[in-house]
């Protein structure tokens, strides 16, 4: 009995408990729906896979969204680190061929993209929903300039192989996903920048005058954020074994659904990284199972839509809420 | 009144001269201050007295115009929050400082994670230690990893003193000073007697600045007293030995003006009932009551905070919805909880929040004022540009705003003009009653007589005022009749006619 009311209480105190309550629920719908297809080892298997880098990106993104901003910079991001993949890494159109230094290159990238970003923000005190909304365009305006669209094949298929490898039973790029959550989450949880990213979401103006050097953090926080574009840039491209430009399209609407459906209050100073990843992972489910019952594909855009709104509306306690902007 | 600086040690913290003016108005003059070790001093004074500018100068969110602060004898600076409590000066107050979504321990250690790192990381084991051990000096027994949300208003100041307190101590500040602004307010019978229990004990290792309306209260727990009276030194003296009523007659002040208030203006309404509340009640908030206007009459509400005066006329303007009763303008019930079915019936609101809520800062002159009057502007369908100029050009004239032009924005203009504005907006309008709330808050005097100027006129010409002033003087001044209200309940209905004013100590002590 001890032991049922300690763990119900770490449920309810891990801030997960939605996200797993809804996990459950989906999964069984779709288990009955597709007749028990849906939980096969290979379909788990495909699930994981279509996990892996939205999480990534999902995480990226909530660092803004817990400090109580945003960032729409996303898709700039990752293009421009998909161009810089497909320019360095060898291929049949540049000379430079930088071999697995392309790695802390794109984070690296990614990571002067958000410094870019977060000083904007901070320095020139523009809110980030417009900063990082420019910015996109910015850097998504370069990517396309110095990649004129092409579509470059990657020559070396180090990092390809690497990620689709499963050497303890699952591909390594859910490892990655699975580490890079873990890391943040600790990050968060027993560092002092971490502890600061929730104080500034919780109240600014408060944990300025408490002495958090919020203009700092801040910055760090979108600077992290586009570390980790950067990895997932570097994880979409070698993935297809090819770069383009037009790796960054479509992906600002799936991450921002994630990351609500994974419970992080848009108002800011609440969710972990362990929520971003379970927001992917919900979505993930969501989609392969509508894939796998033949629901027609506009619906499913459709329905992933109603999601996004409907988490919102969970999450927010917005009676407390004056007016809507 | 002379300034008594008889017994006790050298004071830790000392204010002197300090003079504070924010446009348009001074609120604090030549104010002299000290703090002793190992005392509660009692910092009294109505609103708008200074007393919250003098504790936003002492932890260093305002800095003063003049004057010097000195710390154990030494001339020094207060740059901020931050750095008031390395010098060990720390607030706690009504608003709160403690960040809802963060856990106890999280708080108190804010920005001193350091303090606690292990291997490069915070170890929460050594956390939670440290906070058990200030919980326990707090006598408060709480889960310190739960989110400070969890806890009641009595368990948050007690972390808000312990964070203090810890703070001073990292600091090595010899006497540190906690500024306690209405600690009572949010308490019971049984934590308010836990809060004094602790504070006596605290004073041991420090000086407490105890800020409070209740008067028993102060005169029970403080050592000495100091009385703020319209940004000006009254009198600082010991505790022992005063009543209440003597500390009654130093915040209201023994000078009484003949026509301060316009009183020899004074309309005495005999028209018709034009604005009723019956069995008007809100759960939690006012018990059902009743009273009714004249038009032209004025009433003013008095009480302290808390007392459901605020809630009452929230529930008459619709900005909140009542559970019981209705409200009755002139024929028409409004439907309850709609500010816009309040202003079609003839409601008006001045709101206290002038800057947020009263006006369109970014507006001009013109927009504002006509706001509420543009169908009345219009000539076939379509707003008639020169009514418009008209229309503002009357206004600015009859309220004597002083604005270089009517398209000037109005963040540019001093509080009095933005009040004078607003007044004009919904005088010019078809208002019937008007609630005015802390019409002449952080308002010069100059503007402050315009403002009663005002108020006498359109009560004359027959629109219903229902007040609350920043002072009992200034209620009584304008009144006619005086709506008494202490523990949500109306408590007594006064006439206020010119000749026979009520006075402020019979006042205070049907409210406190």
């Amino acid at each position: 009995m001890q032991a049922l009311h300690s763990s119900l209480r770490w449920i309810r105190r891990s801030g997960v408990a939605t996200q797993l309550i809804s996990l459950a629920l989906i999964t069984t719908i779709f288990f009955i729906g597709t007749a028990g297809k849906s939980l096969t080892m290979s379909n788990i298997q495909v699930i994981l896979s279509l996990t892996a880098i939205p999480a990534i990106l999902a995480i990226g993104v909530h660092m803004t969204i817990v400090i109580g901003g945003i960032d729409l910079s996303l898709q700039g991001v990752v293009a421009l680190c998909a161009v810089f993949t497909g320019t360095l890494m060898a291929n049949k159109y540049t000379t430079y061929d930088v071999g697995l230094w392309i790695i802390p290159i794109t984070i690296a990238v990614g990571g002067l993209a958000g410094l870019l970003t977060g000083l904007t923000h901070t320095k020139l005190r523009i809110p980030s929903f417009i900063t990082t909304l420019g910015m996109s365009f910015v850097l998504y305006g370069v990517a396309v300039y110095i990649n004129k669209s092409q579509i470059v094949s990657l020559q070396d298929d180090r990092i390809q192989n690497f990620i689709h490898a499963a050497p303890f039973g699952i591909a390594n790029v859910v490892l990655i996903a699975v580490f890079v959550t873990t890391f943040v989450q600790f990050l968060q949880d027993r560092t002092p920048f971490g502890r600061h990213l929730y104080a500034i979401g919780g109240d600014e103006a408060l944990a300025k005058q408490l002495g958090v050097n919020v203009d700092r953090v801040k910055t760090l926080a979108f600077t992290l954020a586009g570390c980790l574009y950067g990895i997932g840039a570097l994880l979409l491209v070698t993935r297809m074994g090819s770069a383009t430009s037009r790796a960054g399209l479509n992906l600002l609407f799936p991450t921002i659904t994630a990351v609500v459906v994974g419970g992080v209050a848009l108002t800011g100073g609440v969710g972990g990284a362990k929520n971003a990843f379970l927001g992917a992972l919900i979505l993930a489910v969501l989609n392969n199972g509508m894939v796998l019952m033949a629901v027609n594909p506009y619906a499913q855009t459709a329905v992933n839509g109603v999601v996004l709104i409907v988490a919102v509306a969970l999450t927010i306690d917005r009676k407390k809420l004056g007016f809507i902007k | 009144m002379t300034v008594q600086t008889t017994f006790g040690a050298q004071p830790v913290l000392k204010m002197i001269g300090i003079g504070k003016r924010f446009p348009g108005v001074s609120a604090l003059r030549n104010i002299d201050f000290e703090v002793r070790p190992n005392e509660i001093l009692g910092l009294l004074g109505e609103n708008g007295a200074g007393k919250s500018v003098m504790t936003k100068i002492m932890i260093g969110i305002h800095q003063p115009d003049d004057g010097e602060i000195q710390l154990n004898g030494q001339a020094t600076k207060l740059l901020g929050p931050v750095d008031a409590i390395k010098k060990g000066i720390g607030g706690v107050f009504q608003e709160g400082s403690l960040l809802p979504n963060l856990s106890v321990m999280e708080n108190l250690f804010l920005c001193h994670e350091r303090d606690f790192m292990q291997r490069g990381v915070i170890s929460r084991r050594a956390m939670v230690q440290e906070a058990r051990r200030l919980m326990a000096t707090m006598k408060l027994d709480i889960d310190v990893t739960e989110p400070v949300s969890q806890f009641a208003p009595a368990a948050k100041q007690m972390i808000e003193i312990a964070r203090v307190l810890w703070l001073a101590e990292q600091y090595g500040a010899q006497n540190p000073i906690v500024i306690l602004d209405e600690p009572t307010t949010v308490l019971n019978d049984g934590e308010r007697d836990t809060l004094f229990e602790i504070l006596q004990e605290l004073k041991q290792r420090m000086s407490i600045i105890f800020i409070s309306h209740r008067l028993q209260e102060v005169l029970e727990n403080c050592d000495r007293l100091h009385v703020l009276k319209d940004g000006d030194n009254v009198t600082q003296i010991p505790a022992a030995g005063m009543q209440v009523a003597d500390i009654e007659r130093l915040l209201v002040g023994s000078e009484f003006s003949g026509d301060r208030f316009r009183e020899t203006d004074q309309h005495t309404p005999d028209g018709d009932v034009v604005f009723k509340v019956e069995d008007l009640g809100l759960r939690g908030a006012f018990e059902p009551l009743s009273f009714e206007l004249r038009a032209g009459e004025i009433v003013s509400l008095v009480g302290l905070i808390g007392s459901g005066k605020e809630e009452l006329c929230a529930c008459i303007a619709g900005t909140k919805s009542h559970d019981t009763g209705t409200v009755w303008v002139d024929g028409v019930t409004p439907a309850k909880g709609s500010p816009q079915a309040a202003v079609r019936a003839g409601i008006g609101h001045v709101p206290v929040e002038r800057r947020e809520e009263g006006l369109a800062l970014n507006m001009s002159v013109m927009d504002n004022m006509n706001h509420l009057v543009l169908d009345r502007l219009k000539t076939a369908g379509a707003i008639h540009r020169r009514k418009e100029i008209e229309h503002a050009h009357e206004w600015v004239a009859e309220c004597l705003v002083k604005t270089p032009t009517i398209h000037a924005a109005c963040s540019g203009l001093s509080g009095g003009n933005q009040q004078k504005i607003i007044l004009s907006k919904w005088l010019s309008s078809n208002v019937k009653v008007l609630i005015l709330d802390h019409p002449t808050r952080g308002i010069d005097i100059g503007a402050k007589d315009e403002v009663y100027r005002l108020i006498r006129k359109f009560s004359k010409a027959g629109i219903a005022m229902i007040i609350m002033c920043d002072t009992l003087e200034e209620d009584t001044g304008l009144a006619n009749k005086m709506v008494v209200m202490s523990e949500r309940k109306v408590v007594d209905v006064l006439d206020a006619a010119p000749e026979h004013k009520p006075t402020p100590t019979d006042l205070i002590k049907l409210i406190v």
